[in-house]
């Protein structure tokens, strides 16, 4: 039987990534749904239109690596740049 | 020219002559200006996800682009599954939808869907087109797209009005020169640069102080086109090798190294060498979890070096001491030059590669009774035996998927079509479909089950009316055989919802298309049976009545390691029987 992790002790690194993507209308359900499907929560988004460009600063929460979202969001043909910032501490969930 | 018209230019302009789709309300304007156009196939398939599949083999037997076309809402819905299929085996395919006129999108408007929404996973990119002056530019770079770097399916939603829309002749007509000359490299492949030298020596510098090292190889190769590359280094360093599902063909019929298929249904001697090997030097593989079983004894005492064209692969499943992203083909030549330059000195452990080979290998049985029934594992070596070497294998997806696998000698892995991310059940048909058309002279074998067969059967329409020389092998064992074979083993011989014994008259069925077919059920009746399909000039069927218990052996329980091979346990309980009595 598998163990099931009580949710309390489950341990959850906080990111900030900044992104730079081509300004198109599904640009952020791209970069979205990457987040999701390899593992991460988005606590915090803010993004800023700059003509061309989207710059956007997402707060995600995840246990898997970040290095490893930050090459899958770089598969987005749309997606110029992803610079992962300050890591805040470790938290616990 | 209106936007429809210049899609056609477009596919001129970039030599696509062959393409695969079905009409409906939103995409007419494309189906009205290929009246009269000459310049490219329309293959006209029975359903759209045949369409889809068809082009997927289309691509994969020629290296060139797929391309299908189906109309808004149940036209794109259907098309789905055969794109998820092109997006997970990394197959390059151009996906042109109508959509609802632009005004009306937004509106729930009849056969309105949103496309670009619900397929964004399953592309390498889409695009929604807004204006008519912006198609030129999106069809060059989705066609560039679609096959640079790691290829995938690019998708084209293009609204009614679009379609109907003058295009402005300057600006498409600037595009056409532009893209004739951008579309052709792959353009995101890493360029040889310092630090891929650096890689390579490093390479180099591993594998002169590995002991047992070891070489993986996967659809990369291919997906590189770096078939030769890769031979001439396998044959230089005269490395031990395993191939992935995807990459069965890679190394030739005739690599005396070549240990075979590894993984869940690997054979025990590729699985044993990837255990005790201390360096695994992959290329064009993403150590995915069929082959690698549980990730952490998945080579536990080897440093592996990944090469591939798509860095996002490196220490995704298991970290390598060494990444190179690169043309496989660069990396391939430089490093057989240096293993010419300085021999491996790996006699012992190749001795002992050998050794498991000949203990652990796949070897079918063959049935020496003539009324005994048939085998799976048997017919496939048998039909290995008699087609010629440059027969393409188009498979469905199940137990008969995997005997192909094991037991059919492939030459040249764009021979061997089979889905291998998604696990398409319905694959194999219209895929053998795209693929003749792709190899308009080859001998083509779409071999099938019953479960699979049933999922796109509508395609016979479509060989009918092309009169496409296509053979089929329907191995029917009257049910869903690995699910039924998963049941037993792992959850306590529970039989749920797999029984298919009230299968239709397969053959009275094709006899429905116009397509000849002959009936088997026992082994002196196969070798003839398979002679006389591949003797006959058009296409033909061959329903073949096989053991329903067969099961695929070896096996590995789903997320479980590599190491725990589950071995025939029936034949084992059986000799055992008879030894007692």
């Amino acid at each position: 039987m598998n163990q099931v992790i009580p949710s309390s002790t489950t341990t959850s690194n906080r990111h900030v990534l900044h992104c730079r993507m081509q300004s198109e209308p599904a640009g952020l359900e791209r970069l979205c749904r990457v987040v999701r499907v390899r593992g991460f929560r988005i606590a915090g988004m803010s993004v800023e239109s700059s003509g061309e460009h989207f710059d956007i600063a997402l707060t995600l929460e995840g246990s898997r690596s970040i290095s490893m979202l930050q090459s899958q969001l770089l598969k987005l043909h749309t997606v110029g740049e992803v610079v992962l910032g300050a890591q805040q501490a470790r938290s616990v969930a | 020219m209106n936007g429809a018209q210049h899609i056609l230019q477009a596919f001129q302009q970039h030599r696509i002559t062959t393409v695969f789709g079905y009409p409906g309300g939103c995409i007419m304007p494309l189906y009205d200006a290929l009246v009269g156009d000459v310049s490219v196939e329309h293959v006209l398939c029975r359903h759209e996800q045949g369409c889809a599949l068809a082009a997927d083999g289309y691509a994969r037997a020629s290296g060139n682009l797929g391309v299908c076309i189906a109309t808004s809402g149940p036209g794109a819905t259907n098309l789905i599954t055969g794109v998820a299929n092109a997006f997970q085996d990394s197959v390059p395919l151009l996906v042109i939808t109508g959509q609802v006129p632009s005004e009306l999108i937004g509106t729930d408007a009849f056969q309105e869907t949103d496309v670009l929404g619900m397929t964004l996973g399953i592309v390498k990119h889409s695009y929604l087109v807004d204006d008519a002056d912006s198609l030129p530019d999106i069809l060059i770079e989705a066609i560039a797209l679609a096959q640079s770097g790691r290829p995938g399916p690019v998708w084209i939603d293009i609204p009614k009005d679009i379609l109907l829309t003058q295009v402005n002749p300057e600006a498409a007509d600037q595009k056409e020169r532009e893209g004739c000359d951008s579309a052709e490299p792959r353009t995101d492949s890493a360029t040889h640069n310092g630090a891929i030298d650096k890689g390579i020596n490093e390479t180099l510098r591993l594998l002169r102080a590995a002991r047992k090292p070891l070489l993986y190889s996967g659809g990369g190769i291919t997906l590189a086109s770096a078939e030769n590359s890769f031979r001439e280094f396998a044959e230089h360093s005269a490395l031990p090798g395993v191939v992935t599902l995807k990459g069965i063909g890679n190394p030739g019929r005739h690599n005396p190294n070549h240990l075979g298929m590894l993984g869940m249904h690997g054979c025990r001697a590729a699985n044993r060498a990837v255990d005790e090997c201390d360096l695994l030097l992959v290329f064009g593989a993403r150590l995915d979890d069929r082959a690698t079983g549980k990730p952490e004894t998945f080579a536990p005492n080897a440093k592996i070096i990944h090469i591939d064209a798509d860095s996002a692969e490196f220490h995704k499943i298991k970290a390598a001491v060494l990444t190179i992203s690169a043309d496989l083909n660069d990396v391939l030549h430089a490093l057989t030059c240096g293993v010419k330059a300085q021999p491996l000195n790996i006699e012992a452990w190749q001795k002992q590669c050998r050794t498991w080979l000949t203990t652990g290998g796949f070897q079918a049985a063959d049935n020496e009774e003539a009324l005994a029934p048939i085998t799976g594992p048997a017919f496939v070596r048998q039909l290995s035996r008699i087609a010629s070497d440059d027969t393409i294998i188009s498979c469905d997806v199940g137990q008969h998927q995997m005997w192909v696998a094991q037991y059919y000698q492939f030459n040249h892995p764009r021979q061997h079509l089979t889905s291998g991310g998604l696990g398409t059940m319905g694959f194999g048909l219209p895929a053998a479909i795209g693929a003749q058309f792709a190899q308009r002279d080859a001998t083509i074998i779409n071999v099938t089950g019953d479960g699979s067969f049933m999922m796109n059967a509508q395609e016979l329409a479509t060989i009918r009316r092309y009169r496409l020389p296509l053979k089929i092998i329907i191995l029917d064992n009257q049910c869903l055989g690995m699910v039924r074979q998963q049941q037993e083993l792992f959850y306590e011989n529970r039989e749920s919802h797999i029984n298919l014994d009230d299968n239709p008259d397969f053959v009275a069925m094709a006899r429905a298309f116009d397509i000849p077919a002959l009936h088997i059920n026992r082994t002196d009746q196969v070798r003839r049976s398979i002679e006389t399909i591949l003797a006959y000039k058009g296409p033909m069927l061959l329903h073949v009545a096989i053991a329903r218990e067969e099961n695929v052996w070896p096996t590995v329980k789903p997320g479980g390691s590599n190491r725990e091979m589950i071995e025939n346990t029936k034949s084992a309980k059986k000799k055992t029987e008879e030894s007692a009595a």
